[in-house]
């Protein structure tokens, strides 16, 4: 009965936690969020579907890109350092500014490196939420099977 | 133009086209495989003469100038003679792999690696510079890892690599530290630079350094008591095992030693280390080799027997060991190769190299014959061979020690040399008259013939072994443009050579004649040797003291995880705990260095924070306090929450954000670890409760004062201001904490997202396991219960574990 409802909770909120991570990891630089914690926003919203749906719907939804996740995240990471290169060193910044409708806006190797950050946090989560998420499932899958089995002993 | 360069690059660049090209698909990539090296080989051929004269060809390129890093390449009479060995003998092997392994898919991976290992190999020999020949060297281990492994299925090949792989470079660790310490004490890593270095013999570092590079080379070159994982490694396919263990990579370390021969070659270190070592090990692989009825394990010692030879041959000085030296690595490399090649052939043809099972091979395959018999009689050392020219020059270094008056040292390498090559004339008359000549095989199961070797198959061995025969004849030809300069180089002084294979009814050339004689005679009583052999205990082998080494490893580290870790968890995080305590009180005392701040007033809080301090400290009883595992969990995120409380009304917005978000995670994660791990019963919560209470209490107690010291000292200026003030004007962002992560600090967090990337591969595999197991314990079930019914079928859980193993 809970879990109808925790579906419904999933429908509704994990879209808009995933869009508050965006939106966290977006405002990173200059406000309170950025990478790392946008990350675990974004492992809490596929906690939440986890718990609603199960493993496997989560792993059909999101499951080719879990574990890989981390490593693209690294991938981009050092990517992002060694953009750095061209200005003269590992890890130095590249930043381009323009202003758009009167708006400033800035994008630069740093957020480049934040959004590995950011993929590397959520591929580890979810590495982790996914494979013990499993094992609960499996031993509850197993208590169920063994109450049903002394029950049919008993009866 | 950058010739030398230019070698290494086409064949690393040829390893991966010729992966891609699918060699397996047809044999005529057996001509397109060969056609790299045998390019090299001719260019190397050209530059005889020229290097013969003296002109050697030098190739310098800077690597990491700011590390004095740099890849010199030269090529001297020593390189070239190796250089010429490791192509000539490597464009043979190459086309004989294509045969070796037709239409096995892996076949494009075997050259790939296969290629590595020569571009390797060549580097290693083509090098100028210290540190360049050890990452070549490395480069072979490495390589030659990958190919005994090849058949990975197998667990003596995967066994036997690993041993090869430790041994090797754990030789070739200690070897890295004698170069540095050369290079340090001269001030440069290149070779020449370091053989001229005025009194680098008498220098105080230099035993040190060269007992370390002795370990390198005896490792690898398989010296006593390091020559065990040479036999291990003939779990290789057989074009690696004729390629690196017998032509090349073997070789290594005795190129390395004939490299710093001239300067360091007249130290007495230098001599009895390389005298007794190569002695010994030339007499017990010898020996040794006529016990075993594996082809390829008989070869492998008679291989060590040779390695040993060369490194005795190198302590000496004088005329005949140099000329021994050259000719013996050259007959060898012309002899040993098409033996194995050979040996791979039976194999391929009958399925086993097993000398018990195989008999009268000769009739099916005569070409094979034929070249074994010719290099047997090469290895025995029968005139005119070139084997015969080389135990014969040696044989001639010890008489010349005699007669000069040295019968201690002449008198015991005459012996040895003559013992361990009638030993060597045995174990190769054996191996021929067993396999190809005799009727009957030993075992009541004799191999059968499943097809007979194409001419292409045995083209390659059968080149080799007849330049090895035949080749002693032209000697003349060629010994002034080939040996001559190899000679100078590992002596020092240019000289020129006239070899002769007929001296006369010399002493040497009688001895020579009763070496073949009682080698005859030990072919005959071969049967009683092997027993006399058979009964000598395992447990003295330098093997079985590799494995209790090993073993003794793998049991400290058991035992030290029983000690730090086999414990309940109560035990385990108080070993921890106490441990942190213990460092803080240990830097409270000695970290004098510090300023006491005085604190400008003392707030009192509000009675809003007072709240919140309440609050955790209730949280945090709670959890103490709770009976159920879920109410734990539960009262300790209440006191994250407080935490970060905390974070907030002190104006931390990204760290209450972090905090909060761990906190949630943590609360779910920990709920569900504790769905798979269950209380244990035998465990009594109550034992020790005391002990497990003062520990938390020291560790609150030592957080406080660390906390508090931390508040009214400090050590230096504060860098907050800085970062504050530029975070702006240098990151350009206006959120200081992400600035630092992102920016400032970005090396720290590079390696903290490389920690947890580490940690979700960790866990993507650890996690899994405990389901196979689960599977595993169903399918144990499942069978004791098959009687019964509705019991689910073997075959279906047996699936769902492969599923899971793959996932």
């Amino acid at each position: 009965m809970i879990e109808i409802y925790l579906r419904l909770v999933d429908k509704i909120l994990t879209p808009v936690i995933l869009l508050i991570a965006i939106f966290l990891f977006l405002r990173g630089h200059d406000l309170p969020g950025g990478g790392f914690i946008a990350g675990l926003v974004a492992a809490s919203a596929i906690e939440l579907t986890i718990l609603a749906r199960g493993t496997q719907a989560t792993r059909d939804r999101y499951g080719p890109w879990a574990v890989p996740l981390a490593g693209a995240g690294l991938t981009i990471a050092v990517g992002a350092a060694l953009l750095g290169m061209y200005n003269g060193g590992f890890f130095r910044s590249i930043w381009l500014e323009f202003s758009m409708t009167g708006e400033k806006l800035k994008f630069g190797t740093p957020q480049l490196f934040d959004l590995g950050v950011m993929f590397v946090v959520v591929g580890m989560a979810i590495t982790y939420l996914l494979r013990l998420g499993e094992a609960a499932e499996a031993a509850v899958t197993e208590q169920t099977r063994l109450g049903r089995q002394t029950e049919d002993r008993q009866r | 133009m950058p010739a030398l360069a230019l070698s290494l690059v086409i064949l690393f660049v040829s390893a991966p086209i010729f992966w891609l090209l699918k060699p397996h698909r047809s044999l005529w990539f057996a001509w397109l495989s060969a056609l790299p090296p045998a390019a090299i080989t001719v260019w190397q051929a050209l530059q005889l003469p020229a290097v013969a004269q003296g002109n050697f060809i030098a190739e310098r390129y800077a690597w990491a100038p700011t590390l004095g890093l740099e890849l010199a390449l030269r090529l001297d009479g020593l390189a070239l003679f190796f250089g010429l060995i490791i192509t000539g003998v490597g464009a043979c092997i190459a086309f004989y792999t294509a045969y070796y392994f037709e239409g096995e898919p892996r076949q494009g991976f075997f050259y790939l690696v296969l290629y590595g290992f020569m571009a390797s190999m060549l580097g290693l020999v083509w090098a100028d510079d210290l540190l360049t020949l050890f990452i070549f060297w490395e480069g072979t281990s490495i390589t030659s890892y990958l190919l005994i492994a090849f058949k990975s299925d197998y667990k003596g090949a995967t066994e036997g690599a690993r041993r090869a792989l430790i041994v090797t470079t754990a030789g070739g660790l200690a070897m890295l530290a004698g170069m540095v310490l050369l290079g340090l004490h001269v001030g440069s890593f290149n070779i020449s630079e370091i053989l001229s270095a005025p009194d680098i013999a008498t220098a105080s570092i230099t035993p040190v350094a060269l007992v370390l590079i002795f370990l390198g080379a005896f490792t690898k070159s398989a010296q006593f008591p390091f020559q065990f994982w040479l036999p291990g490694a003939m779990a290789a396919p057989t074009p690696a095992s004729a390629y690196l263990h017998s032509a090349t990579m073997v070789k290594a370390g005795v190129f390395l030693l004939a490299r710093l021969h001239p300067t360091f070659g007249e130290l007495p270190l230098w001599f009895w280390t390389l005298f007794l070592v190569g002695g010994f090990t030339m007499v017990l692989g010898g020996v040794s080799a006529i016990r075993y009825t594996d082809m390829k394990a008989l070869l492998a010692y008679a291989t060590v027997a040779v390695l040993g030879t060369l490194v005795m041959l190198l302590a000496f000085r004088e005329k005949y060991a140099y000329e021994a030296f050259v000719v013996t690595v050259l007959a060898h490399a012309l002899y040993k190769a098409p033996l194995f090649l050979s040996a791979g052939i039976v194999d391929h043809a009958t399925g086993t190299r097993d000398l018990r099972r195989l008999a009268n091979l000769a009739r099916a395959m005569p070409l094979v014959a034929a070249t074994v018999v010719l290099a047997a009689l090469s290895m025995s050392g029968v005139i005119p061979t070139m084997g015969f020219l080389a135990k014969e020059l040696m044989l001639e270094q010890g008489f010349q020690r005699i007669e000069h008056g040295e019968a201690f040292v002449g008198g015991l390498m005459y012996a040895a040399s003559a013992l361990a090559a009638l030993f060597m004339v045995g174990a190769i008359v054996t191996l021929t008259w067993e396999a190809f000549f005799r009727r009957q095989a030993d075992e009541q199961h004799p191999a059968h013939l499943h097809h007979a070797p194409s001419p292409g198959f045995v083209a390659p061995a059968l080149l080799l072994t007849l330049l090895g025969t035949f080749g002693a004849f032209f000697t003349g030809v060629y010994e002034n443009l080939l040996f001559a300069p190899a000679i100078a180089a590992i002596s020092g002084e240019s000289t020129a050579l006239e070899l002769k294979l007929w001296h006369g009814l010399t002493p040497v050339f009688l001895t020579s004649l009763a070496v073949l004689a009682v080698g005859v005679g030990v072919f005959a009583l071969r049967n009683r040797v092997r027993r006399a052999f058979a009964a000598v205990p395992e447990k003295f082998s330098s093997l079985a003291a590799y494995d209790a080494l090993i073993d003794a490893i793998y049991h400290f580290a058991y035992r030290l995880t029983t000690v730090i870790q086999g414990s309940p968890m109560a035990p385990q995080v108080s070993v921890t705990l106490l441990a942190g305590v213990a460092v803080v009180v240990y830097a409270l005392f000695f970290a004098t260095a510090r300023t006491s701040v005085l604190l400008d007033s003392l707030e009192i809080p509000s009675i809003a924070e007072w709240l919140i301090f309440a609050l955790a400290i209730l949280g945090a009883l709670a959890t103490v306090r709770a009976r159920s595992r879920l109410s734990a969990i539960i009262s300790l995120g209440v006191v994250g929450i407080t935490v970060t409380i905390f974070f907030i009304v002190f104006g931390a917005p990204d760290l209450a954000l972090t905090q909060l978000l761990i906190e949630v995670l943590t609360v779910i994660l920990l709920v569900l670890v504790f769905f798979r791990v269950r209380p244990d019963p035998s465990v009594e919560m109550d034992k020790r409760r005391a002990f497990r209470i003062l520990v938390a209490i020291a560790m609150g107690f030592f957080g406080f004062v660390v906390v508090m010291v931390n508040h009214v000292t400090q050590i230096g200026e504060s860098i907050s201001p800085y970062f504050l003030e530029k975070s702006y004007s240098l990151g350009k962002g206006a959120n200081v904490v992400n600035v630092i992560l992102v920016d400032f600090r970005g090396y720290d967090t590079l390696g903290e997202i490389t920690v947890l990337g580490l940690a979700a591969l960790g866990g993507y595999a650890l996690l899994r396991s405990p389901q196979i197991h689960k599977l595993r314990r169903r399918i144990v079930a499942a069978r004791s219960s098959a009687s019964e019914d509705g019991a689910q079928p073997v075959s279906s859980i047996r699936q769902e574990a492969t599923e899971v193993g793959h996932d």
